[in-house]
């Protein structure tokens, strides 16, 4: 029963995460580093709904598609406005990651000096509290995990079985030769970009949505979906599915078994000892 | 001006941290996204040695130290031969546990509650924070001074030699991953006294002092002076923590209502900087500098060159 119990309230916890690390994770198999600034597509797309639910009154439903795109749109301008030209010009994996720290901070505290320091709250449709299987989650939750489910099949599908991703990965392995084959980087890079930033939105609203929107959600998560896609291994946006829901579960049953600021410490000790054992794989 | 005096104490304890990345990643090439974890050690170990168990000061910072440099041993011991992204994550997240523990025991640490009141050394004389900072400054020149003094000797020559291409160093009979395991703990061994000498600055330790925000500052201010440059710590927290949380936060004539959002203005302008930086002048503002080997005299024919 605590195992089921936590497989499912692992699952529910961990929807926002496997799409983030799935955003995370193109970015990383395609450009070769750690996109910190990431974070803040998770954060922008959360505030983005905050726009459209709250300012705008629209219904949570009918924000969730405008918001992910916005993101998606800022992912991409911050790639061709930052990233693009620092990679052109030879910066080192090292420094790439600091300079994602800089492009999260100035992003971040942009959006702080512009909103303010407060957290705020998207309005939820009714909620209704739904039991089955002895099992209780709100309408909310379950649509949510629907959701997230289609998104990241989606992205499954389209990184696996399409054309675009199938130039991603040519283009990850060998750049070189997946442009002597006529692949343009420039067309499928924006679009990666485009769609990872529409992940990470998601994401955020999701996140968002079950607890509050704060200008640091996105950066609270950022530790975990970092160590989640070095564990998967570079770029598998497969083994990135996997190690989310594994570290959901994991979360949600060291929670239920002790105090949840240990399945936080537990959870980022079994993250190093995963580098230290399989760490030859990674980056 | 005790204000000021606690300002400019904080900025050496910075300057010194930014010394100890410079040796870290500027020369050994070890991204160390971990430091607040290790000063942190140090800083709460000397608050429980000295309130708990009654440990004089300077002996409590020592064996905080300890703790810190143990910490770091462990650490390199897992990941240190992993890739750089590896160990940025590893030690991020080091970072990340030393700061829940410290929440989370709260009948050794006080928790959210805090731990206090860690008092000056030196008894009740006048001015012990003067004092205090007068000794700061003195460890913190002596860093300096000894990271100048590895740069120009054998091992400082290792290390950079590790940075660049560790296999080619290894190919030549250099034991690579003990020299940068060592260098890694005593460095961060060091990250911990600068924690402990920060107790009695803080007085009272809460958890949110532990915020990575200081790891960042502290990569901030060394990228931006110059990581390959053995003043480049110096300066860059000059401009960065000088500038910004002395003179502006102290002088400038901001109103009250604005001044709330000045942390975060300055952390928007750390972010451009640091974008700036990266982008147009990758070594930093001071560049790099070459070791100072003193010239040898020419040798004998025959004889090989000691290089």
């Amino acid at each position: 029963m605590l195992l089921l119990d936590s497989i499912f309230i692992g699952l529910l916890e961990a929807s926002p995460l496997i799409l983030a690390a799935m955003g995370f994770t193109l970015i990383f198999y395609l450009n070769g580093f750690m996109n910190i600034a990431y974070a803040e597509s998770i954060t922008f797309g959360a505030y983005f709904a905050i726009l459209f639910n709250v300012v705008l009154g629209a219904h949570f439903y009918l924000a969730i598609v405008p918001s992910m795109l916005l993101s998606g749109a800022l992912s991409v301008a911050v790639y061709l406005g930052i990233f693009r030209p620092a990679l052109n010009r030879g910066v080192g994996p090292t420094e790439m990651i600091i300079l994602s720290v800089g492009v999260s901070f100035l992003l971040r505290y942009g959006l702080i000096l512009a909103v303010g320091p407060v957290n705020m709250f998207l309005n939820e449709p009714n909620i209704t509290y739904l039991q089955f299987l002895g099992m209780g989650a709100t309408n909310l939750q379950l649509v949510a995990l629907v959701l997230v489910l289609i998104a990241a099949g989606t992205l499954y599908w389209m990184i696996y079985n399409t054309g675009l991703g199938e130039q991603m990965r040519g283009l990850a392995n060998n750049h070189d030769l997946a442009m002597a084959s006529g692949i343009n980087p420039h067309r499928t890079s924006v679009a990666i970009w485009f769609i990872a930033g529409c992940a990470g939105g998601l994401s955020g609203i999701f996140s968002g949505v079950f607890a509050q929107v704060t200008p640091y959600m996105g950066w609270n998560v950022i530790l975990i979906t970092m160590l989640v896609t070095i564990v998967a291994g570079v770029g598998s946006v497969r083994g990135a599915v996997i190690a989310a829901v594994a570290a959901g579960i994991l979360t949600a049953f060291i929670t239920l078994v002790t105090k949840p600021l240990y399945a936080e410490v537990i959870l980022l000790t079994m993250f190093i000892a995963v580098l230290t054992f399989r760490g030859a794989r990674t980056a | 001006m005790d204000y000021l005096i606690f300002s400019f104490s904080l900025m050496l304890v910075y300057i010194g941290l930014a010394q100890l990345l410079h040796i870290q990643f500027g020369m050994a090439g070890i991204p160390n996204f971990g430091v607040v974890g290790f000063w942190g050690l140090g800083l709460y170990g000397t608050g429980v040695l000295y309130l708990t168990y009654d440990v004089p000061l300077f002996i409590a910072i020592a064996m905080a130290s300890l703790l810190s440099a143990a910490a770091g041993y462990v650490l390199a011991l897992l990941v240190l031969q992993r890739s750089g992204q590896a160990v940025l994550a590893a030690t991020l997240a080091l970072s990340a546990i030393i700061a829940t523990l410290i929440v989370s025991e709260k009948d050794i640490t006080g928790g959210v509650q805090g731990l206090g009141t860690i008092k000056f050394p030196f008894g009740d004389m006048d001015g012990r924070n003067i004092v205090f900072m007068v000794f700061i400054l003195i460890v913190v020149i002596a860093l300096v001074w000894l990271s100048a003094k590895l740069r120009d000797s054998r091992m400082g020559r290792q290390l950079v030699a590790i940075r660049d291409n560790e296999e080619l160093a290894a190919s030549l009979g250099k034991n690579t991953a003990s020299t940068k395991r060592w260098v890694f703990a005593v460095t961060c061994g060091m990250m911990g006294v600068l924690g402990g000498m920060s107790a009695p600055l803080h007085q009272f330790l809460v958890p949110y002092q532990l915020a990575p925000s200081l790891t960042f500052a502290v990569w901030i201010a060394l990228v931006l002076g110059g990581k390959g440059h053995n003043l480049g710590a110096t300066v860059g927290v000059f401009v960065t923590f000088g500038l910004f949380d002395i003179l502006i936060e102290t002088y400038a004539p901001v109103p009250a209502e604005q001044a709330i959002l000045l942390p975060n203005f300055k952390l928007f302008c750390y972010g451009l900087v640091l974008i700036m930086i990266i982008m147009f002048r990758p070594r930093g503002m001071l560049g790099e500098d070459k070791p100072r080997v003193r010239a040898r005299p020419a040798q004998a024919q025959g004889v090989p060159r000691e290089t």
